[in-house]
């Protein structure tokens, strides 16, 4: 075999508009889905019962079915009932909906870990409802749910490849492409591999590097 | 990560497992032959030559062919369905004894893979909705967004006529030629560039949905089959021509070609120098 | 639908679980071994251990499958699809698994180990006594997540040539035009065979508390 990395960096342009493809669909639907995620973790908390039930239900559906199903239900049945989207906003939404699923559980486990002591004393203490979420709930469930998030992060980096299975231009379709175009599919594949790698590990380490920096809130939570 | 130390690593752990790591070169036809089974690498999104039918059977020219071919050779057809840019890797990998597809004969595959006798004509032309009429004949595309599989030669004849129009055709690349057919429809991209017997199949199952554009924009080229350029596989890719050749002669082949493209196909007796 | 297209939809549901449970089986094993390693005290078993879960976290599952379907055969090791398949799926979740157990062992709590030192327990006798099931008991939920992980990922092997329940849904929804049939009928047998996975891991995890009481 002939891995002959020279071709493929011929083509540096290219690859570099799919790893911009990729780099910010990625962190968009990473926050957008967290956000997301937040809403429906409250939503499911604070709301009625019923909206509880609808919500876990989504979550459910959202987590017991692969995102390429997902994707393609979306997609190409989406125009069955007028909902036409092009790549690129179809990707980004099926993305953000799969990650607030996972997120919302995050969220949701974090609330419960937060201990009860400290809820109830600040409402003694005559802090509102949004108060105390604000400034009890949520810092001492940013430490507990951090890593977490990282590790979603992680994942949701590598759910982009399989956009390229409905035509959007991200790394893996673009380099894919180059790698059949120059008889060189090991090749391209070796390189997406690295890619990939090399991003979850940097993703990996400031996530290490966030929750060092954060840890000084640690004492809250214990 | 250094891929050379990936490599030696790997190397270093097929060795100490015993696996065998020359490629002998036994001759494949010899081979094939003992095992009676032909492997054969395909993607099944190509009607009418290669697709799953209504009922979820594996279907086509390319199925009712083999079948011939393996009766001459004397050997059972195994299948295996990737997507199609997954398939000449899998060739060059050595997944299988050759390719179905069946794929355009180009000036650049004949370099780096021996084709069969061709089977059909392959010429590109345009598949629209019914019923468009920004689009009468294929100039019209200019400046619009068009779809074709990912690396087909059929996405490259398309991106090199995209680039003789006034303005540049903008070109979505698909992993099965079923889904550019859905966005077409979908009305997403305004055309799907694809051989003619391909999409005349798709526009004569679905008249109210899609039409064919008139005439082909392409340069005349055809259809063959794939096998590798290494000596030992020569003599497999020579039986397949031998039986290709019987079947045209004694008529079944003519048969084949009416019964899915409704039309048969004047294609020469060798491999003729591609044009595209 | 017709009966004969939702059979073939049920059978390939079939394929996917048993591909899956295949892989999750030598995956588990092959996640003992790595976990194993990467707790040596060796750096010579450590620092392999350590590469081999960050790759195989680190790399799309997508372009794992079509490594091994396209290099392996390059250098001698024939992968026919199934093989390939079986072989990324097991790769990719023993590297999730070596980590979980990881967590289990780390876990255990170490007045339990004093104390069967100070009983007399040999090495081996803690480790089969005492801390593989406490650490199994601690990571069965993350195996049966793991199990249903897997289960969605193999909805990408169809890349290397097996026809899955993903792929089967596909090629149906191309050839009868109906993909909002078709993708909903393959969402719903995931949902089914996720559920219930769910659901019997919750009932392990509720016999194996009883069993410690």
């Amino acid at each position: 075999m002939s891995l002959d990395f020279g071709l493929i960096l011929k083509q540096m342009p290219d690859i570099l508009s799919g790893l911009w493809v990729t780099l910010w669909m990625w962190i968009v639907a990473t926050l957008l889905g967290a956000a997301l995620g937040f809403l429906v973790a409250v939503g499911r908390r604070y709301g009625p019962a019923p909206l509880d039930w609808l919500l876990k239900l989504c979550v459910e559906m959202l987590r017991g079915t692969p995102f390429l199903v997902q994707l393609f239900l979306l997609y190409f049945g989406g125009p069955f009932i007028g909902l036409r989207l092009e790549p690129i906003p179809a990707g980004l939404l099926g993305l953000t909906v799969y990650a607030a699923a996972y997120f919302s559980e995050i969220f949701r486990a974090g609330f419960q870990a937060v201990p009860k002591g400290h809820v109830e004393a600040a409402d003694m203490a005559g802090l509102s409802r949004a108060q105390i979420l604000r400034r009890i709930i949520l810092p001492e469930m940013t430490m507990l749910v951090l890593p977490q998030c990282v590790n979603m992060a992680i994942v949701l980096i590598k759910e982009t490849a399989i956009l390229s299975i409905i035509t959007v231009p991200e790394m893996t379709m673009v380099i894919g492409a180059i790698g059949s175009q120059q008889y060189a599919f090991v090749d391209a594949m070796f390189l997406l591999a690295i890619i990939y790698w090399v991003l979850v590990e940097i993703c990996g380490f400031l996530g290490r590097l966030a929750e060092a920096r954060l840890s000084k809130f640690r004492f809250a939570a214990s | 990560m250094n891929k050379r130390f990936l490599m030696k690593a790997i190397l270093g752990l097929s060795l100490a497992l015993g696996l065998p790591l020359a490629a002998h070169a036994e001759d494949t036809l010899a081979k094939v032959k003992s095992a009676g089974v032909l492997k054969v690498g395909t993607e099944t999104a190509f009607a009418p030559f290669d697709f799953i039918d209504e009922t979820g059977a594996h279907a086509g020219l390319n199925v009712d062919l083999f079948d011939e071919i393996g009766k001459e050779l004397g050997v059972k057809i195994q299948w295996v369905a990737l997507p199609w840019d997954g398939v000449l890797p899998g060739l060059e990998a050595g997944q299988f004894d050759m390719v179905a597809g069946p794929a355009t004969i180009t000036k650049a595959r004949v370099e780096r893979y021996r084709f069969t006798v061709p089977i059909a004509e392959a010429t590109v032309a345009l598949l629209k909705r019914a019923g468009d009429d920004t689009i009468q004949k294929p100039e019209d595309i200019a400046g619009k967004l068009v779809g074709a599989g990912k690396a087909t030669a059929q996405l490259k004849q398309l991106q090199d006529y995209g680039k003789t129009l006034p303005k540049p055709v903008e070109t979505r690349e698909y992993v099965g030629y079923n889904e550019a057919y859905a966005d077409l429809a979908a009305g997403r991209i305004v055309a799907v560039a694809n051989s003619l017997p391909n999409i005349a199949f798709v526009a004569q199952k679905q008249p109210d949905t899609f039409a064919v554009v008139k005439p082909a924009f392409g340069q005349p080229s055809y259809f063959g089959y794939i096998g590798t350029k290494k000596p030992e596989d020569q003599s497999l890719i020579d039986a397949v021509d031998a039986a290709i050749l019987k079947l045209k002669k004694n008529g079944s082949m003519a048969k084949l070609q009416e019964k899915w493209f409704g039309t048969t196909f004047d294609t020469p007796d060798t491999v003729p120098t591609p044009k595209v | 639908m017709s009966w004969r297209l939702f059979d073939l939809m049920l059978w390939a549901a079939g394929y996917t679980v048993l591909l899956s449970g295949i892989s999750i089986a030598i995956g588990l094993t092959l996640g003992l071994l790595v976990c194993a390693a990467k707790l040596s005290t060796s750096r010579l078993l450590s620092a392999p251990a350590t590469v081999f879960i960050s790759f195989f976290r680190g790399v799309p599952l997508l372009v794992q499958l079509l490594l091994i379907y396209n290099l392996l055969p390059q250098i001698g090791i024939m992968v026919p699809s199934v093989v390939a398949a079986i072989l990324g799926l097991s790769l990719c979740t023993a590297a999730y698994q070596a980590e979980n157990l990881r967590g289990g062992f780390n876990s255990v709590p170490k007045g339990l180990l004093e104390a069967a030192d100070m009983v007399g327990l040999s090495p081996w006798q803690q480790l089969t006594r005492i801390r593989a099931p406490i650490a199994f008991r601690l990571t069965l939920p993350a195996l049966v997540n793991e199990a249903i992980l897997i289960l969605k990922a193999s909805s990408l092997i169809s890349v290397v040539g097996v026809i899955e329940l993903t792929r089967m849904a596909q090629n149906l929804a191309a050839s009868t035009y109906k993909p909002l049939l078709f993708y909903s009928v393959a969402g719903g047998l995931y949902l089914v065979i996720c559920w219930t996975l769910a659901g019997g891991g919750a009932l392990a995890e509720r016999l194996t508390r009883t069993h410690r009481a």
